[in-house]
């Protein structure tokens, strides 16, 4: 577990004014590698969130590639995975060993059965 | 699926003997292992599929492994974390071949005081960013554009970075290597028992071998040591937007000779328009038709993000009178050009981090642009290696661009500025549902290598589908080094156990068959 770093306000402000974020959206969507303010929370305060951050979250939190290209597809707030109510274990398994859209399927050298058993439970019960 | 001469029955009982060296949790040969370790990005995912992959945790491991692939003649395909997605990613360049899966070998030892790291091939560029951060370490990363690879597996492959220690390869310093026969070296000062410079001085004593198992097929790097810079007490530099797409010659000649004099230390990266509209939009909220994007939309989508059609970002790293001077010398390079837009950025030791690869902060962001196309998609890589001069870059841009407009694909190209070098670096990206797209693929990066080696220019790494295509292009002296790379590997790994096909490099048994296809 590690101690929670919040996402500085400051960065996102830089951002807003950087190259290639010239309106609302580019908060959250931006090019290699003018952009900057890009600190992704990598904070943790259990077990299973820090697995999810390990595993995950490079792509699943703000600024993932993940998160990007779900917001196209639904409303933003849902594009974070850990904010979603509506993940069943079953679908994120599923998800991941059999990868969805432009995620690529995950190994089982990469993430264990067991650890995906722990992910899977921590984004159905809602992240943290 | 069997390596290739294998029988099914000979196989299993090599997948026994994996087991029994790894566990047999750690061997994984069902279906959906398969298609797990292949190519995410190819229209057909068989067509590279590796036969099974084997995940052992420590050197031991990986050492055993070797002696039973050895024993059985089984090809092993080794990865670091497989995440170099527009060069293959896990999947082997010869179908059948067994994944050696070394992403759960994560160990990590820095030496804070001298500025280095020792690290094991299942370490990602997260990993090590938590590490340095978890710990208050002042140590920056070098991280690639996308960044959720291995930080050994990018510098063997010699990929790229923005900060002064953005040339990967050339930071490694000792490797730790697991030898086709099993046996295990270290190079360097690491080939002295108990040494304590194994990370400080890259040389050693007679031949250095670190160079020889970077896109190679003679060993397994096991342990790699790794330069990092401290962290600066400024950051300062420019964003510079072009309009044109013939200013890429006058700011080539500009950049050139700052960087190989050093006034730039880290290396900038001119992105055409596409590298940015590509992660913020995606095509079909601009157009419906799938031939060449016109001006208009190009001038319509630069409009709405505010973008050039070239981006640069230039930066310099070091104390703050060291930087402001460097800062001052290049903005006297750019006055009275024909910019679009010059931004200043600055960061001192206290602020904020800045976020974003120009200060090491590893991102995955900008692989949305696989997105572009809005199905499934993916990139290929194609990175011609120039000399640095405009004239040529503004002609290799031409000729690409005219490669691009016949095979139906849109322009994303960049050219990344070394000391004396330029990569033209291009992620051409597709939808790998759209079938029509995909066989225009193949034969349009056909035609990008032969145009390249027309030129006498070479790419520094690719596809493995491409290996031996661009393997060919290096012909002096009738394939002079492809002779010898061979005769190296028929020295190391008689049974041709590691990699068979990495970069064009084939085994005896194999070679025959290579070559005619």
């Amino acid at each position: 577990m590690k101690p929670r770093r919040f996402l500085s306000l400051a960065l996102l402000a830089a951002c807003a004014t950087a190259t290639a974020c010239g309106d609302d959206d580019a908060a959250e969507n931006a090019s290699a590698p003018a952009q900057r303010g890009f600190i992704q929370d990598r904070s943790s305060s259990s077990p299973a969130e820090a697995l999810f951050v390990e595993k995950c979250s490079m792509c699943h939190r703000a600024h993932g590639m993940g998160t990007i290209i779900l917001a196209r597809r639904m409303p933003p707030e849902r594009a974070m995975l850990e904010s979603r109510d509506d993940l069943t274990a079953d679908y994120v398994r599923q998800a991941v060993r059999s990868g969805i859209g432009n995620m690529p399927r995950i190994s089982r050298g990469e993430v264990s059965d067991a650890q995906l058993a722990t992910i899977a439970d921590y984004l159905a019960e809602g992240g943290p | 699926m069997t390596p290739p001469g294998i029988s099914p029955r000979r196989f299993e009982e090599a997948l026994h003997a994996f087991g029994a060296a790894i566990g047999d949790g750690n061997v994984f040969a069902a279906e959906d292992d398969r298609i797990a370790y292949s190519d995410h990005y190819s229209a057909d995912e068989t067509r590279q599929m590796p036969s099974a992959a084997l995940a052992p945790a420590s050197v031991e491991e990986v050492q055993a492994v070797v002696r039973v692939a050895n024993e059985y003649r089984v090809p092993l395909w080794p990865i670091s974390r497989g995440k170099n997605f527009g060069y293959g990613g896990a999947a082997p360049a010869l179908r059948g071949s067994v994944v050696l899966d070394l992403s759960r070998m994560k160990r990590i030892a820095v030496d804070e005081e001298n500025g280095t790291v020792l690290l094991e091939p299942g370490v990602g560029f997260f990993d090590l960013y938590d590490h340095l951060q978890d710990n208050d370490i002042p140590l920056w990363l070098s991280v690639p554009g996308n960044s959720w690879g291995s930080v050994a597996g990018n510098a063997l492959d010699r990929g790229l970075g923005y900060t002064p220690y953005g040339d990967h390869s050339a930071r490694i310093c000792g490797l730790e290597v697991v030898l086709p026969d099993g046996g295990l070296v270290r190079t360097g000062m690491g080939a002295m028992a108990g040494g304590k410079t194994w990370q400080l001085y890259r040389h050693g004593y007679g031949p250095s071998w670190d160079a020889m198992f970077c896109q190679s097929n003679f060993g397994i790097v096991t342990k790699l040591g790794l330069w990092l810079m401290s962290a600066p007490e400024t950051v300062v530099g420019v964003d510079l937007e072009f309009d044109q797409p013939d200013d890429l010659g006058w700011v080539v000649d500009t950049v050139a000779p700052l960087r190989r004099d050093g006034v730039i230390q880290q290396s900038p990266s001119m992105g055409s328009w596409l590298r940015s509209a590509a992660v913020l939009t995606t095509r079909d909220e601009w157009t419906d038709d799938p031939g060449p994007l016109g001006d208009s939309v190009i001038g319509a989508i630069r409009d709405r993000f505010g973008i050039g059609w070239w981006s640069l970002q230039l930066r310099c790293y070091g104390p703050r009178e060291m930087t402001r001077a460097a800062l001052d010398v290049i903005k006297r390079a750019f006055n009275a050009r024909p910019v679009l837009a010059m931004k200043e950025a600055r960061w001192e030791r206290g602020d904020s981090p800045e976020g974003s690869p120009l200060t090491g902060v590893p991102v995955s962001f900008p692989l949305a642009n696989a997105n572009w196309h809005g199905g499934r998609g993916g990139h290929i890589g194609y990175s011609p290696v120039l000399p640095p001069k405009g004239d040529l870059a503004i002609e290799q841009f031409r000729r690409t661009h005219a490669l691009y407009q016949r095979y139906g694909f849109d322009y994303h190209g960049s050219f990344a500025m070394g000391e004396r070098s330029l990569t033209n670096v291009n992620q051409v990206l597709f939808d790998r549902d759209d079938r029509d797209m995909m066989r225009r693929m193949d034969a349009f990066f056909r035609a990008l290598v032969a145009d390249a080696r027309a030129q006498g220019y070479g790419e520094y790494r690719t596809h493995i589908e491409y290996m031996d295509l661009v393997a060919s292009t290096y012909d002096f002296n009738d394939g002079a080094l492809r002779r010898l790379n061979e005769k190296v590997k028929d020295a190391l790994d008689p049974n041709g156990i590691i990699a068979p096909g990495k970069n064009g490099i084939w085994p005896a048994a194999l070679r025959d068959q290579a070559h005619e296809a």
